[in-house]
């Protein structure tokens, strides 16, 4: 008697010489750069972006962690990192990722075979890991906030 | 230690995947541990060996893969079908929804919700100009009264402002904008959600499955359609509640975690996940201060 072992697709994250991007792959490109261009594009003194405001702030005088984001993805398109970090440190490192992820989703379209692998953490490393990216979160609110106090 | 490789499915993400080994272990794909029982003996016995046995699926079969939300199956139900069944689901049975949910349906998810909120907000853009085109002359002179009150916000008055200026052609133009606004929105919206389910340890079954869970999370967006901006906001409320119900479903954890991570972006996030309701506003204000 033999018994069958059914196949499975065990998920796994790109590897090198890995196809075409996957549809959420080239959906976040989509939208990212669709939001790097409006923050290239648009002026932040005039409308829309200068209508936005904070729900958080505006109610409570405490700025959100992502409280100068719009600052920050504007400066990091206009070639100003300086103005971008003193914005929102954490937004201008996600506006420099997606601007990378953008670039390289392009890339791949045209043929590039290869894509970045993480390798995955142990249970000990990932939650090691996760502690370590509240801490960054809480740093960074914590100089938004004493930013907007000064 | 076993012969060969066998097919292990890990219960808390219910992802399976293959080990050489048995006993306690980590599951490769979300982290847990496991136990991985030796093969039973009346098994191997039957396949007429011991050490040789051929692998064995210790751990019970995969289960079968859901059938597919109405959408999914919208090749089979018709394209207006699935769309109101999905719809339907989502606003009145949404754990039925969320269990049918295929997370490798990516695409399907995608256009739903894209399509969804965009023609409703389109809709309710133009519709809300038709409605209120009489009552801009009475708008202007609340404002002016209003404008001298220190409690009325600065940025309000802005926008209503030049809400009050902004003619058919505007909302049009801006109408057409609606499904790269939304694009960009879905995405924002699933990426805040799964960095948070990240950080508060509730991730189980990758970002497809927080996708899936914000992309039908979006079908309360039909009440964008209601005019003077109070549809907007019952739908966004309804997108958050809904968003829970679908992480608590799509990756398998529990009510608390799925509350967590579906909440925390809003109070963590507060400018980049509002950004909106101000973004419909600021399409309507563009002429007007531009």
């Amino acid at each position: 008697m033999q018994t069958r072992v059914p196949s499975a697709k065990v998920p796994s994250l790109p590897s090198p010489g890995a196809a075409a991007p996957s549809v959420h792959a080239l959906g976040i490109a989509a939208a990212g750069a669709l939001v790097l261009l409006a923050a290239a594009v648009l002026p932040l003194d005039a409308p829309p972006l200068s209508l936005l405001a904070c729900p958080l702030r505006a109610a409570t005088g405490i700025p959100c962690p992502s409280c100068g984001a719009t600052h920050a993805f504007h400066f990091v398109m206009h070639g100003d990192p300086a103005a971008a970090l003193a914005a929102n440190p954490l937004a201008a490192l996600g506006a420099l990722l997606l601007a990378a992820h953008c670039v390289l989703t392009a890339l791949r379209l045209c043929g590039l075979r290869f894509a970045p692998s993480l390798p995955r953490p142990s249970r000990k490393i990932s939650r090691f890991l996760r502690a370590g990216a509240v801490l960054v979160v809480l740093a960074n609110w914590l100089f938004v906030a004493l930013r907007g106090a000064l | 230690m076993l012969e060969s490789a066998v097919l292990a499915r890990c219960p808390s993400c219910r992802n399976t995947f293959h080990t050489a080994r048995t006993g306690r272990q980590d599951c490769p794909v979300c982290g847990k541990p496991l136990v991985v029982p030796e093969a039973p003996k009346n098994l191997i016995e039957q396949q007429g060996g011991t050490a040789s046995a051929p692998a064995l699926t210790p751990i019970e079969e995969p289960a079968p893969r859901p059938a597919g939300t109405p959408w999914e199956r919208r090749d089979e139900l018709g394209l207006w079908a699935a769309w109101t069944k999905t719809v339907s689901q989502a606003l009145l049975e949404p754990g039925k929804l969320y269990s049918s949910a295929r997370i490798d349906r990516g695409p399907a998810q995608l256009g739903f919700a894209v399509a969804t909120g965009s023609v409703f907000l389109a809709l309710g853009q133009i519709l809300d100009h038709l409605l209120f085109a009489r009552q801009r002359e009475q708008i202007q002179l609340w404002m002016q009264q209003l404008s001298g009150s220190p409690s009325y916000p600065p940025w309000l008055q802005k926008i209503v402002e030049s809400s009050s200026k902004s003619s058919i052609l505007d909302t049009v133009l801006w109408s057409l904008l609606s499904p790269f606004m939304m694009l960009v929105f879905l995405y924002a919206s699933a990426g805040l959600t799964h960095l948070c389910a990240l950080l508060f340890g509730q991730n189980r079954r990758g970002f497809p499955a927080t996708f899936a869970a914000t992309a039908y999370a979006f079908a309360p967006l039909v009440f964008l359609v209601v005019p003077a901006g109070c549809g907007g906001l019952i739908g966004l409320v309804w997108c958050a509640v809904l968003t829970g119900i679908g992480l608590k479903a799509t990756h398998g954890i529990s009510s608390g975690g799925a509350t967590v991570a579906a909440i925390a972006p809003y109070v963590l996030f507060c400018c980049a996940i509002c950004a909106l309701p101000f973004a419909v506003a600021a399409m309507v204000a563009r002429r007007g201060a531009g």
